[in-house]
């Protein structure tokens, strides 16, 4: 009995600690954007880039962050930097609306503008389930139907009543439930192998080979949109391989890019 | 009018006169004393002459401070002099020279040593000689001779072995024995040194012959040519043959090894093409290093960095300037690479390059500016660089850090007032609450949800539960062999149960017969024999071909023995029933475990 009401008291107390560390955490966080927005409002864009890098190294985000860095670094001439965060707050509901307005401005203000190829019907779908479901999410809808799908082809077994219906319809289930599954499967492995990353230095050569000699592809601006490949990528420290718009393939040092 | 003139032609007098003093005092630091000698291959008892020339700007000489000669007799303290002027490039230069006449006397290699002497007040200092005396006796008998001709050409380096990036100097040296005079030669062009960045050195003066002995025959040398090569590869590199057209003359000429190397022209003068042969150069790889300091830069140098404003306005260009001065592979030098802070506009780096090809090196400097645009005002700071360039003399790198620089930039009201137009941003900073989330820094893997595996192994383990419940209904509904099987223990039991009912009744005769069916209905539920027809002793056999062990069966055969005796004569009584039963029930669970 007293070892029932410890267990109670211990749990409580857990809970209550937990979200006062979120609280306090949010609440800490709050104060230093409060902090930067001051510094942005008065023109010192360094110090407030400075505040806001430090909430985003401490892994507490929110679109108005993102938004705010992305002004900061329009503000002083750093668009590549800006149309980075402009994307990353682009990707809170919040912010979506105000971050793709400051997109299509910053797009309009890179000096060099780069044909872009239109993606396969494929690859829309695929980002669309990653951008707007999950993988996470798209699994448990796969999960859930695999379920319903195995108990009412169980059920087919021993009803009497309907039984072709059950058996086809939760063979039918399965089957989808298994094509959900592959698809978050491959959601996943999409997400987790290819990154959209943005070129923030004014020029560099993309290379046909991880090193400074090897053959030039093409010439990447301030501001051009890359894929990048994490799997080829992996292979060699300091250089990613990137899919740049126009198709083209290369390396470029990971210290011309930031990866969303 | 009168007295401003007097004025200003005395104040230019004086200018003059001070700028005349500061460059006599600037002149008088350029002063060079380099001692020689005639020959530096000499037969013993053969005489050579040792000369130091004083050059550059000076007033007072002393006579030179001889030291003591091992292996040369010297043949006069009082030297000979000689003084000579010459005017290039607008710079004029005195060169004084005194010259004495040793003796060799001993045979092998030795050094004359260093020289001293007093200019203007200050001690200058010669390098030592290398000399190699021949016994000439021993020369006389050498068999190779025969085998050099009268005039070649080769190239000599000052190193064989350098590092990648390394200057080596490669000296074109004509050859040709006495009684040949050249008149003048001509480099055929297209000489190339694949591998190598090569650089022509200047030469101030003709060409001087001196007097060598290969293999025991008396030549004289001159180095016609010389060059800087930087290696830009490591590995075995090779210098390709030299070629130059010489105009020689056949003449007897006395042996005066001071005689002018450009002869008069002469009536049997030809011309002669001359290749050297090629030389191999091993270059050594440069051991590995941070890529990030290293500039490319193999020599001696110094590094230094600076910029042209700490404090400008938003928009006005700032100068960084990179300089690298000293003696080695100038032109390969790259540009090191700063971590400019953000807000900064970078522009196209400028370079400069000034090289200096006199005194046998190539030296000069090279600067590498940056040019950079604050966008907003603040202070900023480029962080200290540390770059590296080798050093082959002390055979290592060299570090050296460049101390950070700091400049602040303030609002440009110009500027401002420009950016108040159209082209604004259509967005404004939020400046309220903010909805925070904290991201975890490693999205997890779907394969490590545990909700995913239990999600996928529950169907499986339900469907197969159900699928084994499937299979046992079809069979109890289709193998009536099974089903007898399956039911045949619960089947007995209730019979015995029912056994026992009828004898607490009274109807012990009954009873005795729902035992006998309980037993035999077993056997034959479990065996599959027909449920009537048989005899007790069917069923003995039947459990005999089975196999099942004599105790178990005699009971069977007493049970049923006693079922058929009491169905006749039913004198007995419920307990001795109850006993029977018993029995009965533990036979029965041991039949079951082996039928």
């Amino acid at each position: 009995m007293i070892t029932n009401r410890f267990t109670k008291i211990f749990v409580f107390l857990l809970l209550i600690g937990g979200f006062a560390t979120l609280s306090f955490a949010q609440q800490n966080a709050q104060a230093l954007f409060d902090d930067a927005n001051e510094k942005l409002g008065k023109g010192n864009y360094q110090r407030a880039i400075s505040l806001y890098q430090n909430l985003k190294d401490n892994n507490t985000v929110s679109g108005a962050l993102f938004l705010n860095m992305g002004i900061s670094y329009q503000r002083i001439d750093s668009l590549g930097k800006a149309k980075y965060y402009f994307l990353k707050a682009s990707q809170f509901e919040e912010t979506e609306q105000q971050a793709q307005k400051a997109l299509e401005f910053v797009e309009s203000q890179f000096s060099r503008q780069s044909a872009v190829l239109p993606k396969l019907p494929w690859d829309i779908a695929t980002g669309w389930m990653q951008e707007h479901i999950g993988a996470k999410n798209i699994l448990l809808i796969g999960i859930i139907t695999l379920n319903i799908g195995v108990l009412i082809f169980i059920a087919h077994w021993f009803m009497q009543a309907y039984p072709k219906i059950l058996r086809i319809g939760g063979l039918s289930l399965i089957i989808a439930a298994l094509l959900i599954i592959t698809a978050s499967f491959y959601t996943q492995y999409i997400s987790e192998r290819y990154s959209k990353a943005v070129m923030v230095t004014d020029q560099v050569a993309v290379l046909e080979e991880p090193v400074e000699e090897a053959p030039v592809v093409s010439r990447a601006y301030e501001g051009y949109s890359f894929t990048v490949d994490h799997r080829q990528s992996n292979s060699q420290q300091g250089w990613s391989y990137v899919r740049m718009s126009n198709g083209l393939y290369g390396w470029i040092p990971n210290s011309e890019i930031l990866i969303l | 009018m009168r007295k401003i003139g007097k004025l200003f032609y005395t104040v230019g007098f004086f200018l003059v006169f001070v700028l005349l003093g500061s460059s006599f005092s600037w002149a008088q630091s350029n002063v060079s004393v380099e001692a020689s000698l005639s020959q530096t291959t000499v037969y013993t008892g053969e005489r050579v002459s040792l000369s130091i020339e004083i050059s550059g700007s000076f007033n007072n000489v002393s006579r030179p401070e001889l030291p003591q000669f091992e292996n040369f007799r010297l043949l006069s303290n009082n030297p000979s002099t000689s003084r000579s002027y010459s005017y290039i490039n607008g710079q004029s230069t005195v060169s004084y020279t005194y010259s004495y006449y040793l003796i060799a006397q001993k045979k092998g290699d030795s050094q004359l040593p260093a020289v001293s002497i007093s200019i203007d007040g200050k001690t200058y200092t010669t390098d030592p000689i290398q000399v190699n005396v021949i016994d000439r006796n021993e020369s006389a008998t050498s068999e190779n001779s025969s085998e050099r001709p009268d005039i070649f050409l080769k190239l000599e380096v000052s190193d064989d072995q350098p590092v990648t990036g390394q200057q080596i100097i490669t000296d074109v040296i004509l050859y040709f024995r006495d009684g040949l005079e050249v008149n003048s030669y001509q480099p055929v062009p297209g000489w190339k040194a694949e591998g190598f960045w090569k650089e022509e050195l200047e030469n101030s003066g003709r060409p001087r012959a001196e007097s060598t002995v290969l293999d025991g025959i008396r030549y004289r040398k001159a180095r016609l040519l010389q060059f800087s090569l930087f290696p830009t590869k490591s590995g075995e590199l090779e210098i390709s043959p030299y070629k130059i057209v010489v105009a020689v003359r056949s003449a007897r000429s006395g042996n005066d090894p001071f005689s002018s190397f450009f002869s008069g022209f002469g009536s049997n003068q030809r011309e002669v093409e001359l290749s050297s042969d090629p030389i191999t150069v091993d270059v050594q790889p440069l051991s590995p290093t941070d890529g990030a300091t290293y500039l490319g830069a193999v020599g001696d140098f110094d590094i230094s960095r600076s910029i042209s404003t700490n404090n400008a306005l938003v928009g006005e260009s700032i100068e960084i300037e990179t300089r690298v001065r000293g003696s080695g592979n100038i032109p390969l030098i790259s540009k090191p690479n700063y971590d400019l802070p953000d807000g900064l506009e970078i522009y196209e780096p400028q370079e400069n390059m000034r090289l200096n090809r006199r005194n046998s090196t190539i030296s000069g400097s090279k600067s590498f500016t940056d040019v950079i645009i604050a966008r907003s005002p603040g202070n900023y700071t480029i962080p200290a660089k540390t770059v590296s360039y080798y050093n082959p003399a002390r055979d290592r790198y060299i570090s050296t850090t460049l101390e950070s620089l700091t400049f602040s930039i303030d609002e440009n009201p110009e500027a401002m007032a420009a950016s108040e137009g159209p082209g604004q941003l259509p967005v404004s900073p939020i400046t309220g609450l903010a909805s925070w989330i904290t991201v975890s820094p490693e999205p997890a893997d779907i394969l490590e949800i545990w909700w995913f595996w239990a999600g996928v192994l529950i169907p499986l383990i339900t469907a197969g539960a159900a699928y084994w419940r499937k299979l046992y209904t079809d069979r109890m509904q289709t193998d009536t062999a099974f089903a007898r099987s399956v039911k045949a223990a619960d089947k007995a039991q209730q019979r015995l149960q029912k056994a026992i009912q009828v004898s607490e009744e009274g109807n012990i005769k009954q009873a005795y017969n729902l035992l006998q069916k309980a037993v035999t209905g077993f056997i034959s539920d479990r065996l599959n024999m027909p449920e009537a027809g048989l005899s007790n002793q069917d069923y003995i056999e039947a459990l005999k071909e089975k196999g099942i062990e004599e105790n178990l069966v005699k009971n069977i055969r007493m049970l049923l023995d006693k079922c058929a005796s009491i169905s006749y004569a039913p004198n007995t009584t419920h307990a001795y029933l109850k006993s029977h039963v018993g029995l009965a029930e533990s036979t029965l669970e041991k039949l079951q475990k082996v039928l």
